[in-house]
């Protein structure tokens, strides 16, 4: 069993990355969110600490100890997009473009503000999962000898 | 070590400018905020620097010059005995000046919402001041009472506005006045509002939390126990007077409740050894002055109560400074240890004296014309409140007259050391003001005088003035002096009574209370949270039980709850049948199954069944939540069972064997409750709401086809910004619980 998970976890990362993408991309063509992205790349991650021990998965992959500043960047990114409307004077949570104007494609991403709200959504429910992994982990397997 | 800090001269800075500020709009003649702020319940951010504005307004700035400018001079000493580095004072002086701007935006308040804002947050700024000396555990407690006996009566207060808006349709206090007339729902939320405003100024039964305040540093209590926070109360009484005035019997208590505080007051105020502790039931007794006033009713009254505020004000914030720079200087709080200070403090001596004068309604001190005032207010109702008055008087100026002279007068008690000369000059500059205010009263008079127009709703005129004859203002204040020299000479006949007012103070009274009354509730708390985590299958029943309760209410109150039907299972249906059937099978190996993994993989394929169904039954988005929680499920069981030590069988005793069969009980009932409930649920028709329709389409409007992601993200924006908030609420409060706040 731990066999598999250990063989299994270190190749998932990449996957659960591309699907995560996949998901934030085509949200709003199909089925998904920034949330659901989050939290498959939060388990695969989760994963990654199970097998490895949190030592091991974090010096493997460094930017896991940048979670906390994800954390708030991401929470930041999904303020800054809520509320950039009072700033100009529309109500909180105005869609920009509007509603009938016109938007930049990326193959099928739009660049609308609702998908950078996503993204913010994305980082900060990843980096915030990382962050409790982080701190049970550390808690039930004890501080570097 | 005792130099100020930049911070402490910035605050000093802003304090006077604001100062200047609210002078130049006081003589400019006011000045108006008012815009719309929650319009759909038709509450206005209104602001108006009138004449009750100005006077507290000027009063927060003006003695907050004063009280910073010797804060900056009392906290770098205070740190360094309590061993704190220098720029710990960041803990302070942004409370201190948060303070002051709430109490000038509450001064100018003109609607209740906005006075019930400003009134919390100088509740919750005191609440940090007080706290300031977090380490020591009485500090805390101090702030936590001050916090609680005037947060949860500001909550009556919200109550008051909002009965008081529902009844009158408007929450602006100068309409109100203009529209309400008296009635028991008026009577009510006016009642309310005092209550609210009485515990704030520290009257009987709620003063018990000022004494207790004391343990705040020195500028703190000189800022709020004398100028800021305890006035707030009578400010709030003295701009909606007019409401109170609807009903005499609320005037009728005013006036009970602020002649039991007077009495109360100034009794334990002679009984307290602490200097502090003097000064602080001193100002219990001296806002009950304000608050017999406003009992009083009518012009001379409120004119009498706004020039009170102002001469208590000056005169208090320089005692309770002198406290704390006599403190510093002996290291001793207690007055009979204490004496002689005269001559190796000379200058604090007649600075604090001037105060003490002024407090003590001395002649050519601003404190004569208060009490002058006074008696003509209570003369006016009558011979009983005029006798009262001079009893009042009486004695203030005993336990002020004891606690100057025990400080200044007789042998040298403890031999001071040097104080840096920030801790004398605000004392004298606030002692000159009250001498100046005894000569030239006329800035002061005006001042109350608009003030006091306001809470009157017309024009005030008050003429506070020297007469050489026996009209009978004079009479009283010299009967006054005679009682209170007296009361002050006859030590040996005092100090019993008063002791053994205290002592039964001590025993009978709210502070005793307060402490049962939370002693109780923690208690209670306590039980019912030992029941709840006492193992796990009650923790989980804790959630699940009162769900089922509630869900079997529902179904009794639901008339159209009995409608079951068994609908047709045609051949597009056969996928969820199987997989249904899976989940079953996979229910029965869960049951069945004694090991350990086996009966987790098989919870695991019941989810993954179960995901499947919704994937097949048109619901995407549930099914990849599901997935995702069942993937979680599993891995926090493996990585549990990793840790776990091997299993060991439970010898089958009869105790085991009792609750396996309750267990199985409780299961059966449990599947049989969820088993209908879905049923039913199933039978009906989805409702079809007009709002679920609309958003479905407006979708394509917001570059969407997923009506699910476009709610998320953009129609409910603001609902999944909030809820992310919580989480990261949630983390921060888990990795606090966990690791210290350590973030990472």
């Amino acid at each position: 069993m731990s066999s598999i998970i250990g063989v299994v976890a270190p190749r998932l990362l990449g996957p659960a990355l591309i699907l995560a993408a996949a998901i934030i991309v085509k949200g709003y063509a199909d089925v998904g969110d920034g949330f659901s992205a989050g939290v498959i790349v939060a388990t695969a991650l989760a994963l990654r600490y199970v097998s490895l021990g949190w030592e091991l998965a974090e010096r493997s992959l460094p930017v896991l100890r940048r979670a906390p500043q994800v954390a708030t960047a991401g929470l930041l990114i999904a303020l800054a997009t809520g509320f950039a409307g009072p700033l100009v004077g529309d109500p909180p949570f105005t869609h920009y473009p509007r509603a009938g104007e016109s938007v930049i494609h990326i193959g099928t991403l739009e660049l609308i503000t609702a998908v950078v709200f996503d993204l913010g959504l994305f980082l900060f429910v990843t980096a915030a999962f990382v962050v409790l992994i982080h701190h049970l982990a550390r808690l039930a397997q004890g501080g570097p000898r | 070590m005792s130099h100020p800090t930049p911070l402490a001269w910035l605050a000093v800075v802003i304090a006077a400018l604001a100062f200047g500020a609210c002078l130049l709009l006081a003589m400019s003649g006011g000045g108006r905020v008012d815009i719309p702020w929650i319009p759909s319940l038709g509450i206005r951010f209104e602001l108006e620097f009138d004449g009750l504005a100005a006077m507290y307004a000027l009063l927060a700035t003006g003695i907050g010059v004063a009280v910073f400018t010797y804060g900056a001079g009392y906290l770098p000493i205070h740190l360094h005995h309590a061993h704190r580095p220098r720029d710990d004072d960041r803990r302070f002086w942004p409370w201190m000046l948060l303070f002051m701007a709430a109490m000038v935006v509450l001064a100018c308040a003109q609607d209740l919402i906005v006075l019930f804002v400003a009134f919390d947050l100088t509740a919750v700024a005191s609440y940090f001041l007080i706290g300031f000396d977090r380490e020591r555990r009485d500090a805390r407690g101090a702030a936590m009472m001050a916090l609680l006996v005037t947060v949860t009566t500001a909550v009556l207060m919200l109550i008051g506005a909002v009965l008081l808006s529902v009844e009158h349709g408007t929450s602006s206090i100068p309409t109100l006045i203009d529209v309400a007339e008296a009635g028991p729902v008026t009577t009510l939320a006016t009642l309310l509002i005092a209550v609210a405003a009485l515990a704030k100024s520290a009257q009987v039964p709620l003063h018990f939390w000022l004494p207790r305040a004391m343990e705040a540093p020195t500028p703190v209590s000189a800022y709020l126990h004398s100028a800021a926070m305890v006035a707030a109360g009578v400010l709030v009484i003295g701009r909606i007077h007019p409401l109170l005035a609807l009903e005499p019997m609320v005037l009728d208590g005013l006036l009970v409740i602020g002649v039991c505080s007077i009495v109360i007051g100034g009794l334990l105020s002679l009984a307290q050894d602490e200097l502090k502790q003097v000064l602080a039931y001193s100002t219990v007794s001296q806002y009950g002055y304000v608050v017999v006033l406003y009992g009083l009713g009518g012009p001379v009254a409120a004119g009498a109560a706004a020039f009170y505020v102002i001469a208590h004000a000056i005169a208090k914030s320089a005692l309770f400074m002198t406290a704390g720079t006599v403190i510093l200087a002996t290291d001793e709080t207690r007055l009979s240890r204490l004496g002689g200070l005269v001559r190796p403090m000379p200058l604090l001596a007649a600075a604090s004296g001037a105060a003490a004068m002024a407090l003590a309604a001395l002649p050519l001190t601003i404190g004569f014309f208060k009490d002058e005032l006074f008696f003509a207010a209570a003369t006016e109702r009558g011979p009983l409140t005029g006798i009262v008055a001079v009893l009042a008087a009486a004695l203030t100026l005993a336990y002020i007259g004891r606690f100057w002279l025990r400080l200044f007068a007789g042998p040298l008690g403890i031999e001071p050391h040097a104080v840096p000369r920030l801790l004398v000059v605000p004392i004298l500059v606030l002692g000159v003001l009250g001498i100046a205010g005894g000569i030239v009263v006329e800035p002061f008079a005006r001042l109350a005088e608009a003030a006091a127009s306001v809470t009157y709703g017309a024009p005030v005129a008050i003429h506070p003035a020297y007469h050489l004859d026996t009209r009978p203002e004079n009479l009283m204040a010299l009967a006054a002096w005679l009682v209170g020299a007296i009361i002050l000479v006859a030590a040996p006949i005092r100090q019993p009574i008063v002791t053994r007012v205290a002592v039964l103070g001590g025993r009978l009274g709210p502070r005793r209370w307060y402490g049962a009354l939370l002693q109780g509730l923690s208690r209670l708390s306590d039980a019912i949270h030992g029941e709840e985590v006492r193992d796990l299958r009650r923790s989980v029943a804790a959630v699940l039980v009162p769900t089922g309760v509630l869900i079997g209410i529902g179904f009794l109150a639901t008339p159209s709850a009995w409608d079951y039907r068994i609908g047709d299972i045609g051949r597009e249906d056969l996928p969820v049948v199987v997989l249904l059937g899976l989940g079953v099978g996979a229910a029965l190996t869960v049951t069945r199954d004694p090991g350990r993994l086996r009966p987790v993989l098989a919870l695991s394929v019941l989810g993954f069944a179960l995901a499947a169904v919704y994937a097949v039954m048109a619901a995407p988005d549930v099914a990849l939540v599901a997935v995702l929680v069942e993937a979680v499920y599993t891995l926090v069981f493996v990585a549990v069972f990793a840790v776990l030590p091997l299993s060991q069988r439970a010898a089958a005793s009869a105790a085991h064997t009792a609750r396996r069969r309750r267990d199985l009980a409780a299961g059966v009932i449990a599947g049989i409750g969820a088993f209908i409930t879905i049923w039913a649920a199933l039978s009906r028709e989805p409702s079809q709401r007009g709002d679920a329709l609309e958003l479905i389409r407006l979708t394509p409007q917001a570059h969407g086809s997923d009506v699910v992601t476009v709610i998320l993200a953009d129609f409910r924006g603001l609902d999944t910004m909030v809820e992310i908030t919580v989480l990261a609420v949630a983390v921060v409060g888990a990795t606090s619980l966990l690791r210290r706040g350590r973030s990472w």
